[in-house]
């Protein structure tokens, strides 16, 4: 008896299962599958089918966007469950959308080169016409990501790039010129013109550090800087801990000191701990993290810093789709000096430059600003 | 211990047609079929073309899934083959930037993988008291650890010259290389497994391992070489991965043990020990595999994916226990 009740509710489930499988897929697709058997007679009309679908769209969507419409465009994030790369997932996919555009934001499984791997091949067979990714490592992708290009597949990259041969170009949230400027005018309004003022950066050795660095130092020979003086350029090695002691280093060294810049997440947030703790009247700026520096940021003397700059991710997300449009539409090819328009953005027209790893880049903009008006909104954010 | 021991006499594999039917592995190559259709029904880019360009990454996971099968068999388990794949790889890289004939490369690759099993192998013989998953976990961090301080920094190397490794993830035709590869592996240790003295060592030791010991095999010859063959085989997977992505970095291989784990619970092959064949993991790889293209072509959440997968595992370690059940209570009435 109980033998029977079982195989009964077996076959129901089955039966069920096979409904919601057949449900869930659209109905052309279920049809020809059900219909044809082998696998060879149902690919034929399948595909026709779809490339039927596609023309038709085309031809109705070509007056609001030229050649976007029933284009597919995917970007690929880091990882899942990253506030960061959902915004730039999110002003990617309003963009593409806006165009008439098909968007697909896809999250690989681990935050590793290697699920990103999956994921690319996966988008190949789709046959998507466009992956814009932000990389977990900058040449591990390489034979995936030239298989899509060799696929038809244009490919670019933003907010973590991979190497010149695995992409056409590298949508940058951070140019060094735009980072330096923008930090030396931060000093310069905070210091109110003159005075004394340190660095606190990561590693000696530190790459994006130091070109921002020499950047501020080149700008400072201006004669707007004049009466500003750099005492000292300190490393925190990216160590909460070292960062601190740096400091208070600073702090007792330089009496007169006005202003701390550090263009570093960990030193920031480091620096702004001491200097609120002792009540310091030295203000600080740099680049940081919102969700780590909210606490601090105020105009009022009980708070540390004023302001200080990271880039905005939505808007890096825009630009990398319209990079993708771009691309996809034969304005631009990924060589040093294209340029395309891109929509409303500020700084549209954009211009490729060179990246200084022999492949091309596109420079976001000037960071962007946080400060007591918008940090509450945007610590919860990344 | 008894009822244990009386289970391997139903393990050692019948050659009769109608237990091939109702078997585990039959219900498999029926699930097989059954997930081809469904793959082919909701992704409408399912196809040989797609499923052989998307395969070679899995298959080398699949070369490490043949180790476990008989570590498994065995009652032991290894759950530091991720980390030996990700050390491998990682030397295997180094040694090709160092400018080492392709080779050699290989040589190293393989050799190292082969030592860290040997590693594992050694520990686990030497102190028999030592649980299995305890040694290789900790293992599994060492090996990983060397690796991270060998990757320095950066956390990752990429290979200058990438010509050798390109000539591996060569294919004939539309097959790649590996696919061949993993047949042929496929078939030696399936063999080896079902058919040889070796093979029914493996099983006494599952089953019991003290009875296995008075009964004459060399329990921990037969583990020392089981371990090794592992290791050895997670440094091919590393070779094929890194054709693959021409580098390594400190995430190369994680969570792979757990993947393979997956693939040979799911083929029928006991935790426990004593139970399970390779043509069950092997069917089972190929399901797990071709669940995943299918289910990332339709753009569904890996994370979904992923508790797909780990609920068809629960229901897979549930299904003989039903059916032991339903056959004592069988039992039960007719006595």
């Amino acid at each position: 008896m109980k033998k029977k009740v079982l195989s009964v509710l077996l076959a129901l489930t089955m039966t069920a299962g096979l409904l919601v499988g057949c449900g869930s897929s659209t109905e052309t697709k279920t049809d020809t599958a059900k219909e044809e058997t082998t696998e060879e007679t149902t690919e034929a009309p399948a595909k026709e089918e779809t490339t039927e679908k596609k023309a038709d769209e085309k031809t109705d969507d070509t007056a609001s966007a030229d050649g976007i419409a029933g284009k597919t465009f995917a970007i690929v994030v880091k990882s899942a469950g990253n506030p960061y790369n959902q915004k730039e997932a999110e002003g990617f996919q309003q963009i593409i959308e806006a165009n008439g555009g098909t968007c697909i934001i896809k999250e690989p499984e681990a935050a590793t080169a290697d699920a990103q791997v999956s994921v690319i091949q996966s988008l190949i067979s789709q046959g998507v016409d466009s992956i814009s990714i932000a990389a977990n490592d900058e040449n591990a992708l390489q034979s995936a990501l030239q298989e899509a290009m060799d696929a038809g597949i244009k490919v670019s990259c933003l907010d973590s790039k991979v190497n010149k041969d695995s992409r056409s170009t590298f949508v940058n949230q951070a140019g060094t010129q735009e980072i330096g400027q923008a930090l030396m005018d931060a000093v310069y309004d905070i210091t109110g013109g003159s005075g004394q003022w340190a660095v606190l950066s990561a590693t000696s050795q530190a790459t994006n550090q130091n070109a921002w660095i020499d950047a501020m130092k080149s700008i400072m020979t201006e004669d707007k800087y004049k009466d500003l003086e750099l005492v000292e350029v300190a490393y925190g090695d990216d160590e909460p801990q070292k960062s601190t002691d740096q400091t208070q280093a600073l702090l007792s060294k330089y009496p007169e000191l006005k202003v701390i810049c550090a263009p570093t997440t960990v030193g920031i947030s480091a620096a702004a701990k001491v200097l609120q703790d002792q009540k310091s009247t030295v203000k600080l700026t740099g680049l940081g993290l919102p969700s780590e520096m909210a606490e601090y940021i105020g105009d009022d003397d009980a708070h540390s810093c004023p302001y200080m700059f990271l880039w905005n991710p939505i808007e890096l997300g825009n630009l990398g789709a319209y990079t993708a449009m771009a691309l996809v539409q034969g304005d631009i090819t990924g060589a040093v000096g294209d340029t395309f328009e891109a929509g409303d953005m500020a700084n549209s027209p954009y211009t490729l430059t060179d990246a200084g790893d022999g492949g091309s880049e596109i420079i976001l903009g000037a960071p962007f600003k946080f400060d007591p008006s918008n940090i509450a909104e945007w610590k919860d954010v990344y | 211990m008894a009822g244990k021991s009386g289970r391997t006499i139903q393990a050692v594999p019948q050659n009769s047609a109608k237990k091939m039917i109702f078997s585990w592995e039959g219900a498999l190559v029926v699930l097989f079929i059954a997930l081809n259709i469904f793959n082919m029904i909701i992704s409408p880019s399912y196809n040989i073309t797609n499923i052989l360009r998307e395969m070679p990454k899995y298959l080398a996971e699949i070369f490490m899934l043949f180790g476990m099968a008989y570590i498994l068999v065995l009652g032991d388990i290894d759950i530091s083959v991720g980390s030996i794949v990700c050390l491998s790889a990682t030397l295997a890289c180094v040694a090709s930037n160092a400018g080492l004939p392709m080779v050699l490369v290989i040589a190293v690759c393989l050799l190292v993988g082969t030592a860290c099993g040997f590693i594992n192998g050694i520990i686990l013989t030497r102190f028999t008291e030592l649980p299995a998953m305890i040694v290789t976990l900790a293992t599994q961090i060492i090996f990983r650890g060397i690796a991270e301080i060998l990757l320095g920094s950066g956390g990752s190397v990429s290979l200058k010259d990438t010509s050798g490794f390109n000539a591996l993830a060569m294919k004939i035709g539309p097959v790649p290389l590996v696919f061949f590869l993993v047949v042929i592996a496929a078939v030696i240790f399936t063999v080896i497994l079902a058919k040889t003295t070796f093979g029914r060592k493996l099983y006494a030791i599952g089953s019991n391992s003290t009875a296995a010991y008075y009964a004459g095999v060399k329990v921990q010859k037969v583990r020392l070489i089981v371990f090794t063959v592992t290791g050895l085989l997670a440094g091919l997977c590393a070779l094929f991965l890194t054709s693959a992505l021409f580098g390594a970095n400190t995430t190369t291989g994680q969570g792979f043990e757990m993947d393979v784990i997956a693939m040979a619970v799911f083929g029928g092959i006991a935790t426990t020990g004593g139970k399970g064949n390779l043509v069950g993991g092997i069917i089972s790889a190929f399901i797990i595999v071709l669940l995943r293209i299918a289910l990332g072509q339709i753009n569904l959440n890996p994370q979904l994916i992923l508790v797909i997968i780990g609920a068809l595992l629960i229901i897979a370690v549930l299904i003989p226990g039903i059916n032991n059940a339903i056959q004592a209570k069988r039992k039960m009435k007719s006595a």
